[in-house]
This record gives C-alpha cells, sequence and structure tokens, in this order.
C-alpha cells in the first residue's frame, strides 16, 4: 500500500541524511572537531560549537529509551490507531523518534525498555524514504 | 544625575550571518541566526557556551536547543521590529540585577529566501512547503500530535526507572480533583456545573478513556477558556494599596530543550535548575515552603516537578499526594483551585498558578459563595513552578506572604 501519511517537508541541511535513507543508509551527522555524532541535524555541534560537520554512516542499531501507545491521533494517523511511538537511543549516541514496529500496541506490558532495535526504511515517495526502528530482540 | 542602570553594561560585539542580502542559495531563518551567533563569539572571544541570557523574537527556545545551552535567562520578547532595542533594555537590568553576565541578542530572518522556501512556522509537510526547524523535519513522520503524545513518554520511563505504577500517579488526578471540589471557580467543581465533575475515584482514573498509553484522560489537564493577570509592583506603590502584598522572595528560570527528542533524562526537567536559582535568591529551601503550585499538565508533571522542586525524594513525588500531604486538610497543599487537571487549563496554565498562590497567600482563597468548608490555607510560604513546552522549559518562584 503506498505510504498515504504526511510527509515532512526537507530542509536546507538535510540532504545526506535523505540521500542515503533512499540507499538504506542511516546518515547522522558527524562533528570533526570533537568527532562526536548528534540528532538532529545542526548547523552548529551542540556539544563543542565547532561548525565544522560532516555525515557518518551509522550502524542503524540502537536501544529503546521509552515509549507510548497513541490512541488519540493526529487525524492522519487515526486509521494507524493505536500505534506505539518511541525513543530510540543510538549506539552512536543521541536520540531518535519513530513509531516501533514488531510490538503489540494492545500489550505496552510486553514492550521492554532496553529491548534491541534496527532501522529500516519505508519508501514514502519517489524522494524521502523514512526511518522506522523494529524490536529485534527484547 | 544619571540613574542606577547607567552604564551597567556594554555592547562588546557585533557580527553577522556569513552571507547576507539577496541569497542565490536560500537559508533558513535558524542557520542566519546560528552564523550570527557563531560569528559574533569568535569576534568577541567569548565560547557559546558561556552565554547565560538568551534574547530573540519568539526564537530562544529554538536557539538554546540547537546550540545545546541552558541559559538561566530566556526572554523571547516579540513586539516587531523594535524588539531588539527592547531586549538590550530586558538584558541591561538582568545583569545589572546580577542575574546574568553574557546576554547573546539574535536575529535571523529570511525575508528573501522564504520565498522560495518558507519561513518558520508555515505547515511542515510537503516539498517546499515550509522551512521547518531540522528537530521538527526529523519527528513529524511519526505521527505525534498534542501534549499527551509526547508526556506519555515520561510516565513509561518514570514507571521503567522508579517502578512507579499508573495507579501512583491516579492519586495526583484524585486528590486535585476534591481540592475542585472545594472551589465553585473550577470547571470540575461539581456535577452540576459539569457532567463528570464532582469526587472521583482511583478507579475511574484507571478505567477512563486512553489517550496515550499510559495516559487516560483523567491523568490529562482539561482544556478550556481563562483569562487572568497579576500587577507587580515596588515595595513603595505596594504599601499605598488598599491589597495585601505577596512578596517575591525567589525567582529563576532554565531550560533544558524545545522537542522531546532533545530531552536528556525523561524524567527529570530543568526545573531542578530553576528552582535552585530561586531558592538561593531567598535564602530558603524546600523544607521552607509551606504550599506549592505547580504545573500539572499530566500527573507525570506534577510528579516529576515535585521531585525536582525537592519536595519529595527522586521518584517518589507522588507519596505527596498518596500519603495526603497534598490534599485538603493535609500538611502540605499542593494545587489548592484543583489544578490544571480539574481547576482550568486553557493551554498556557502559568497565570492561573500565580493568582491561586497570590489568594493563598494573601489570605483571600476563599470564595465561600456556596457555603462550601473553602480551600483557603494558612500557608505563609508558597513554591510555583510553571513548566513549558514538552517539559521543556521552567520558571519558579518563591513567594511569601506579609509578615
Amino acid at each position: 500500500m503506498a505510504y498515504d501519511k504526511p510527509i515532512p517537508a526537507k530542509g536546507t541541511n538535510t540532504g545526506p541524511f535523505w540521500e542515503g535513507a533512499k540507499a538504506g543508509k542511516l546518515m547522522l551527522p558527524h562533528c570533526k572537531e570533537c568527532n562526536r555524532v548528534h540528532w538532529y541535524p545542526r548547523f552548529i555541534c551542540p556539544f563543542c560549537h565547532s561548525m565544522d560537520l560532516d555525515w557518518v554512516e551509522g550502524s542503524g542499531e540502537g536501544t529503546l529509551y521509552t515509549f507510548a501507545v497513541q490512541h488519540l491521533t493526529p487525524p492522519a494517523w487515526q486509521q494507524e490507531a493505536p500505534y506505539v511511538t518511541a525513543y530510540i537511543d543510538l549506539k552512536e549516541g543521541d536520540r531518535m523518534l519513530t513509531i516501533l514496529r514488531g510490538v503489540d500496541p494492545a500489550k505496552p506490558e510486553d514492550i521492554k525498555i532496553g529491548a534491541k532495535v534496527k532501522v529500516e526504511f519505508e519508501p514514502a515517495n519517489d524522494d524521502m524514504h523514512l526511518p522506522f526502528w523494529r524490536v529485534v530482540e527484547g | 544625575m544619571p540613574g542606577q542602570l547607567y552604564k551597567a553594561a556594554a555592547i562588546v560585539g557585533a557580527a553577522e550571518a556569513d552571507e547576507i542580502g539577496f541569497l542565490k542559495q536560500p537559508k533558513s531563518s535558524l542557520q542566519l541566526h546560528i552564523e550570527a551567533i557563531k560569528n559574533v563569539s569568535e569576534y568577541t572571544g567569548i565560547p557559546i557556551a558561556k552565554i547565560d541570557g538568551i534574547f530573540s523574537t519568539g526564537w530562544s527556545s529554538e536557539l538554546c536547543e540547537h546550540l545545546g545551552i541552558q541559559p538561566r535567562y530566556i526572554d523571547t520578547t516579540a513586539c516587531g521590529g523594535c524588539s531588539f532595542e527592547m531586549h538590550v533594555h530586558h538584558a541591561l537590568a538582568a545583569i545589572h540585577a546580577g542575574i546574568i553576565e553574557v546576554a547573546l541578542i539574535s536575529h535571523g530572518e529570511n525575508g528573501h529566501s522564504q520565498r522560495a522556501i518558507g519561513a518558520k512556522g508555515r505547515p511542515s509537510y510537503g516539498p517546499g512547503s515550509g522551512d521547518a526547524s531540522p528537530a521538527l523535519e526529523m519527528t513529524s513522520a511519526y505521527g505525534m500530535g498534542g501534549a499527551p503524545t509526547a508526556y506519555a513518554h515520561a510516565m513509561t520511563r518514570h514507571m521503567h526507572r522508579y517502578g512507579t505504577t499508573t495507579q501512583d500517579f491516579a492519586h495526583i488526578a484524585k486528590v486535585t480533583r476534591d481540592w475542585a471540589t472545594l472551589n465553585p471557580r473550577a470547571a470540575m467543581y461539581s456535577k452540576d456545573k459539569h457532567p463528570f465533575g464532582g469526587p472521583i475515584t482511583l478507579q475511574q482514573v484507571a478505567q477512563s478513556r486512553l489517550i496515550t498509553w499510559p495516559l487516560t484522560i483523567l491523568h490529562c489537564c482539561m482544556v478550556t477558556d481563562h483569562g487572568g493577570a497579576v500587577i507587580v509592583a515596588s515595595p513603595k506603590v505596594a504599601a499605598g494599596l488598599k491589597t495585601k502584598p505577596v512578596w517575591i522572595a525567589g525567582a529563576g528560570e532554565s531550560m533544558g530543550h524545545q522537542n522531546m527528542l532533545e530531552m536528556d533524562d525523561f524524567t527529570a526537567t530543568s526545573a531542578r535548575r530553576s528552582a535552585e536559582a530561586a531558592y538561593t535568591m531567598a535564602g530558603m529551601g524546600p523544607d521552607d515552603m509551606e504550599m506549592a503550585m505547580i504545573y500539572d499538565s499530566f500527573t507525570i508533571t506534577a510528579a516529576i516537578t515535585a521531585e525536582m522542586l525537592g519536595l519529595a525524594p527522586l521518584g517518589e513525588g507522588h507519596t505527596l499526594w498518596q500519603e495526603g500531604h497534598a490534599a485538603p486538610g493535609g500538611r502540605f497543599p499542593v494545587n489548592t483551585n484543583g489544578g490544571g487537571l480539574s481547576f482550568n487549563h486553557s493551554g498556557m496554565y502559568g497565570m492561573p498558578l500565580l493568582i491561586e498562590a497570590y489568594r493563598q497567600l494573601s489570605g483571600t482563597a476563599e470564595d465561600g459563595i456556596h457555603g462550601d468548608p473553602g480551600k483557603q490555607t494558612s500557608a505563609k510560604t508558597c513554591v510555583v513552578n510553571g513548566t513549558g513546552g514538552t517539559l521543556s522549559t521552567t520558571g519558579t518562584l518563591v513567594l511569601m506572604a506579609d509578615g
């Protein structure tokens, strides 16, 4: 089924992320000065304030930091409800938001914080492939 | 004879974004801000990390989050083109008062580029439809909407970290409703006033409509209409009035992030820092407080904030309500108007907090129009904490009754 939810507008500094996503790669913004990865993409490193930034390919691995089950949702997601939203701690550091896959929204008590997750990409249109995370191991 | 603030502060440097004018490659307003900030930091030799006050026209939370800084003075006054001169005035007062030493006043506005890429605040979906913040760009695909969709994640994390349960937090909803039944102005005062009004049980909280697990609707504040105002005046003016003064003994503010994505620890907020500043200014601590007015957008907000304000140990904020201390007749009344949960919550609840704190400490909290036992307490000190955004920004006040 074609992707039918709103697709984010592409910003001015996030091209490499979306290019990577099309190729199935999780590209992460990285500071050449302090060598740390940050998320979301910045114009300046939020840790050391260098503007010497580039992109590195992430492992696509992480762990579940916390989650919630969305029942009352924005209109565009109503058909999906209930679904699990989650914050993912990236192996490389910092955190991403996702709709979590591989879990049962009817059984939140079975979802384990700390669970291992992996990224996957879903084409929303030709240009925008959206990252989602899936629980791979409790 | 110059006034007290004469030469109390100086402008020590100025800079612009890397490129200005009619840019060939469109840039976002955010990028123009960040370039200018980086340049003024390099020009003056003041590291960005040393900035402890931020002034901009509505951008301050986003700029601080982007820069990864947590200033102690956050002004985002937007009155049009004159705002920046006002920001200097406000910075002057804040520096003179000793609250901050380094104020950043920043401007970024892509008046030309927005014809190509849109301006901040426009819809953030679809190609070319808006120059959203990168945080929004990277979170808007994941079905998050109103406040409950975000705050629920904090309750899940609190339960994981401290072993708390939804029932623990349900006590906050129940006790706060008990206060509302003493306040004829409260939206949930009684069944006569609202079909869902009047006292509630823990079971009702648990079984009410599920909004975002683990939050049922009775863990969430209402969305109502409200208008309110207070006047702050000098001791000289206060002395000549018919009303009783409630003194501002301490004040502080801080922020952690704008977007919940950037919250480090979902069980801790910047209320810890804003409270520390307020207590320090007051020369008092949590043990000196006799009541609290805490922003209860959700039960979890009240619990975490109570922990941050030092009113309960970490992980045990809910015990204030569970053990009855926060309840009518308890040793430490909290949210005596019935809170955002049951009194009134129009969207930004900070003003009702102030109004009730004033009424309690000035001895005018008793509405008494229905012959109710009333909600007036004997408290002479009150800690007031407001939370903004998604557990993002906080302001704390220590207020004191006269005498």
